[in-house]
């Protein structure tokens, strides 16, 4: 098995609300291996997409080590956690949340521009163009349909060819067919660039086209099967 | 890559981050409306006060030879120049020699006359611009041989015309035209009688000319076509004269400061409305930060975004601090246009009351100003929220769910708003003078902000605590007062800070006009009697005790000196305070006497004895003693009919100047000047129930007789001070409301912002069944709460800035107007009801639909 991109050690979240405090994450430990896909799935609260943010960085473990490409993210700044999931991490939304106020273009550019690269537009351009996306280049994400924004949405999160794709609900705010273009999108780009895709989804036929299907239950993972042994893509 | 190398931040160029955050201009102005209507407010004021003051200097600059009367003049009190001294005035250029003196013009039959102010000129004047008379008769030719021109208020109030006769002294002089325009009144003083120009020949006719007699003479110097007339060079040449003529005694003036009188007042109005337009952008701060949260709330999502791809809090921080830089310059401008415009406005409303003609030229220094206070107050105010933009998680884009942005932002953005405070605090003492003003201004301010922001904090948490009313629509009221993100804080606040102030201001005025009309005490004398003869003022006292017995005279010796040195440093090398300066300028009335004067008490030292033959001793008055750095035994020097005179301050006085009896910044010993010729100034105190015609008798028979005699009706001179004082505070109060419109706007705003909310909540309420009646009440349980919290908070604030404005800075007593605390309260309730009930209104008509789907 290729070396572990991602690893999780009882892995602890606990959120504090008026109420008192509420276990979210209950000892979760896992591994995936670069270049695997994995399908997060469960009932709603059961800390599906809890876990989606405690590997994004965006949410810190009451307890446990989260190591991305083997960094601990518990011991990082806020802005160290943003700069390593500009260059290592691509999220992709169930609501998109393209910025309104750029065009397809900007927006895709966005995390190039803010990492300093050069030739930001020019790569932004490219990934537009292979999605089917060049006619739309210009237009503004109130101009473009739902899965015209999910496809620039996709475009941005793999703009800095990051290692982890993370994808929560990709499809959730999708028609059934378009639904359908947007998998086979974010599942031949995850394989384009090499990359790791972890999802969640309530869609079993999405789960099961991943490598591994990761079920959770009460903030636990309840189980953990492989469909299939991953094989790295070379690129040219 | 590798991991490590990917936590390194990238430092992003500027110009990546103005593209990025120029992009987010797209949205336009919305949300900012608020935000740029504040800022523009405040730099409008600031503006158009520098506009103002520029158009006055370049007014002054351009007519300064006119307005002066050449490019020097040189004036002294009693003592006409010698052939010498025209000699020296005549080696710079043209010259032209004009008197002025208050007289009594009197009708031939003497049955009325009137206070006039006697302007005498020669054959050279006007040496720059014209005299203007009505008829477009020709100057020269209407005071030839013995004729005047008048005012038109003169032949009025004598009932005369043109081609009548009319007696100045022991002259009759032919009125010969009727006065339109005079080129250099303003270099002539405050007036307090219409003008009558007479030849030099004819004013010694009139026999007024007399030792003593209180007259002006000034000369006035063009100098010859294609010399240097700069500022230096003016200076220059009149050091040189006062060098020449070390004891001659004459107050210079040059065309580049035609009258330090006006523009110190000038100066000091500007001062004035500059604080007052710092304190409408400071209440708008409050206005630019609630935009600014409200921003930062409405884009968390797109803030979010940006964490979820990479950017940090400085990227963040920096994206957005370009829209709001952009925000600013929109709103600095249209301040600055709307401020440059308004001067222009005012020049065709009030222009012909204004002491000269504004010239309209934009000074860039004004502008600079203007914008360098809007750039600081709308940092000021935005940077912390701003500043909480970084607290922003991108965790956010999953759980759908809006986060209250709280807490501190980071140490530089703190150590920021610092500096910023800093440097407004900084620049508004720069501009303002006295500095102390500014301290006391911006001490108010801030103690109001902190007061009110108090104050909504503590109405929230009490709110939160008060046992549930029965009644539900003030339960309903009550709970929205104590919702963490309610409108309390923004409406106390705003509403809070505006009423302060226009209590603040209010109740100055009010104490200062009381101050005016109520302390003139009940012994203040009816009239002042100017220019009697020594010797005929037992005479005159038993006539006018004859006519109207039980009428109470006090008299003292008056003469008219300019300080020249103190401490044996000349005046002009003096750094005075600003409210001692007048002192040092021009000529002063001088007197002198054996006893305590009426009205003053010995504070230091002691009063000469009554027969002292020693050298020159002087009587300071104490306070003014005080600013000058005076103290008992040092060294003053006054120049009396061209004389240095060295004298030593033996005692200080405390002078209760506002009861009106004669008094004098200094009193000599009578040894020192009573053998210069001079004449008394006199009062008299006519008897309660004197009737309007006895008084008017006797002030006909004072003329008839004592023809060089000026009597000045107390109550005429001070009700033609109330009415330009009036004016003055009307125009105050005007100002002071700007700073309650930029209250409104923050309130509006405050609103606004919450607009949503209240929908929704209606929505709902509507939606289980509350009647609309219900929820109208309910909104105006809440605002009436705030209101009255506000404006009882403001008026105790408002009243304690007023206390110390008025007892420490002005130095008056204070004075507590109910009425100013009824029209606060009413126009709280005015302001809250218009801009509440808009917004309730809007809040019932909103249809349920759209809002219920799109949550």
């Amino acid at each position: 098995m290729a070396e572990p991109i991602i690893q999780l050690e009882n892995v602890q979240l606990t959120l504090t609300s008026r109420a008192g405090p509420i276990d979210i994450l209950r000892s979760v430990s896992l591994s995936i291996a670069a270049g695997q896909s994995a399908a997060i799935v469960g009932p709603s609260g059961s800390g599906k997409t809890s876990l989606l943010m405690v590997m994004a960085g965006l949410e810190r473990a009451s307890r446990g080590p989260v190591k991305i490409r083997g960094r601990e993210l518990g011991i990082m700044s806020e802005d160290e956690l943003a700069v390593f999931r500009g260059a290592e991490i691509g999220i992709v939304f169930q609501s998109f949340h393209l910025v309104p106020t750029m065009t397809a273009h900007e927006n895709v550019a966005l995390p190039m521009e803010l990492a300093g690269a050069s030739d930001a537009f020019v790569t932004a351009r490219a990934l537009l163009d292979e999605l089917g996306l060049a006619a739309r280049v210009d237009h503004f994400p109130a101009e473009l349909s739902g899965g015209e924004q999910q496809r620039v949405a996709i475009a941005r999160a793999l703009s800095r060819r990051p290692a982890l794709i993370l994808a929560d609900e990709p499809t959730g705010n999708l028609d059934g067919k378009t639904g359908s273009q947007i998998v086979d999108i974010l599942f031949g780009m995850r394989e384009r660039v090499n990359a790791t895709l972890v999802l969640v989804t309530h869609d079993e036929r999405l789960a099961a086209q991943a490598d591994r299907i990761i079920r959770m239950a009460d903030g636990r993972i309840v189980s953990d099967e492989t469909t299939r042994v991953p094989m790295r893509v070379v690129l040219p | 890559m590798t991991a490590a190398s990917a936590v390194a931040p990238v430092a992003t160029p500027w110009r990546t981050i103005l593209r990025i955050g120029t992009r987010e201009l797209r949205g336009g102005l919305k949300g900012f409306h608020v935000f740029v209507a504040c800022l523009a407010l405040g730099v409008m004021v600031i503006a158009a006060v520098g506009a103002l003051a520029d158009a006055m200097r370049a007014g002054f600059a351009k007519q300064g030879e006119t307005i002066l009367g050449g490019d020097m003049t040189f004036a002294r009190m009693h003592a006409r120049a010698a052939e010498p001294e025209l000699g020296v005035f005549k080696l710079l250029g043209a010259l032209s020699e004009t008197a002025t003196m208050r007289t009594m013009a009197r009708r031939l039959d003497a049955s009325d006359q009137a206070l006039a102010e006697l302007k005498a000129v020669d054959g050279s004047y006007p040496l720059s611009g014209a005299v203007k008379l009505e008829g477009d008769k020709p100057f020269a030719e209407a005071i030839r041989g013995v004729s005047a021109v008048a005012d038109g208020m003169l032949l009025e109030r004598l009932g005369v015309r043109i081609g009548d006769t009319v007696k100045l002294g022991d002259a009759e002089v032919t009125i010969g035209g009727i006065l339109k325009t005079e080129p250099d009144a303003v270099a002539d003083r405050l007036t307090y009688g219409p003008r009558v120009f007479v030849s030099m020949a004819t004013l010694e006719r009139t026999g007024l000319v007399k030792p003593g007699t209180l007259i002006r003479w000034r000369y006035a110097v063009r100098l010859p076509a294609g010399a240097e007339t700069d500022r230096d060079t003016l200076k220059a040449l009149r050091q040189s004269i006062q060098k020449q003529l070390p004891q001659a005694g004459f107050t210079s003036l040059d065309r580049h400061d035609p009258s330090p009188q006006i523009t110190r007042t000038l100066e000091r109005m500007r001062q004035f409305l500059i604080l007052i337009g710092l304190a409408s952008l400071l209440v708008g701060g409050v206005g630019i930060a609630n935009a600014v949260s409200t921003f930062v709330d409405k884009r968390m999502k797109v803030i979010a975004t940006l964490r979820s791809v990479g950017a940090t809090g400085r990227q963040i921080f920096g994206i957005f601090l370009v829209q709001i830089l952009a925000m600013s310059a929109v709103g600095i401008v249209i301040g600055l246009v709307l401020g440059m415009l308004i001067p222009e406005f005012i020049d065709r409303l009030y222009g012909e009351a204004l002491p000269i003609r504004a010239e309209f030229a934009v000074s860039p220094r004004s502008l600079v100003v203007a914008a360098l206070y809007g750039v600081l107050a709308a940092l000021l105010f935005a940077l912390w929220p701003l500043g909480r933009a970084e607290h922003v998680r991108a965790s956010i884009l999953f759980r759908n769910s809006a986060q209250a942005i709280g807490g501190r932002p980071r140490g530089a953005v703190v150590a920021a708003v610092v500096i910023l405070t800093a440097m407004l605090l900084g620049l508004a003492i720069a501009t303002s003078e006295p500095r102390i003003l500014a301290i006391y201004a911006a001490g108010g301010l801030a103690l109001m902000l902190a007061v009110f922001s108090a104050l909504g904090a503590l109405v929230t948490r009490l709110a939160r605590k008060v046992p549930r009313p029965s009644s539900p629509s003030l339960a309903l009221a009550i709970r929205n007062i104590g919702a963490p993100d309610g409108l309390t804080r923004s409406v106390v606040l705003s509403l809070g800070t505006g009423l302060s102030l226009l209590v603040a201001v209010a109740l100055a005025n009010a104490s200062l006009i009381a101050e005016l009309k109520g302390r003139l005490p009940e012994q203040s004398p009816d009239y002042f009697l100017l220019d009697v003869p020594k010797q005929e003022f037992a005479g005159l006292s038993q006539r006018v005790l004859e006519r109207v017995p039980g009428a109470v005279f006090t008299e003292a010796p008056m003469l008219r000196g300019r300080l020249v040195k103190l401490k044996g440093t000349a005046v002009e090398d003096i750094k005075a305070p600003p409210e001692a300066q007048w002192v040092l300028n021009g000529d002063r009335g001088l007197s002198y006497t054996a006893t305590v004067p009426e009205g003053s008490k010995v504070v230091a030292g002691e009063w000469w004895t009554a027969d002292y033959a020693g050298p020159p001793l002087v009587s300071f008055e104490s306070e003014l003693a005080q600013k000058l750095g005076l103290k008992i035994g040092d060294a003053v020097t006054v120049n009396v009919l061209g004389r240095n005179i060295d004298a030593t301050i033996a005692n200080l006085r405390e002078v209760k100047w506002e009861s009106l009896a004669i008094n004098f910044v200094m009193v000599f010993s009578p040894n020192t000047l009573q053998a210069a010729p001079h004449n008394l100034l006199a009062t008299i105190r006519l008897p309660k129930e004197t009737g309007r015609a006895v008084e008017a008798d006797l002030v006909r028979d004072l003329g008839r007789t004592y023809p060089s005699v000026s009597a000045i009706r107390v109550r005429d001179a001070i009700d033609q001070f109330n009415k330009v004082f009036s004016k003055v505070m009307t125009a105050v109060q005007v100002a002071g409301s700007v700073t309650l419109a930029a209250g409104a706007l923050v309130l509006a705003g405050a609103l606004a912002t919450a607009q949503r909310r209240r929908i929704l909540e209606a929505v709902i309420l509507k939606t289980i069944g509350a009647r609309r009646r219900q929820i109208l009440t309910a909104h105006a349980f809440e605002y009436a709460l705030l209101a009255l919290i506000a404006a009882v908070v403001a008026i105790a604030l408002g009243s304690l800035c007023a206390y110390v404005a008025v007892t420490k800075l002005m130095e008056v007593g204070f004075v507590f107007s109910l009425i100013t605390v009824v029209q606060t309260l009413g126009l709280a309730t005015a302001l809250i009801a218009v801009f509440g009930g808009l917004g309730t209104w809007a809040v019932l008509r909103a249809p349920a639909v759209p809002y219920l789907r799109s949550e």
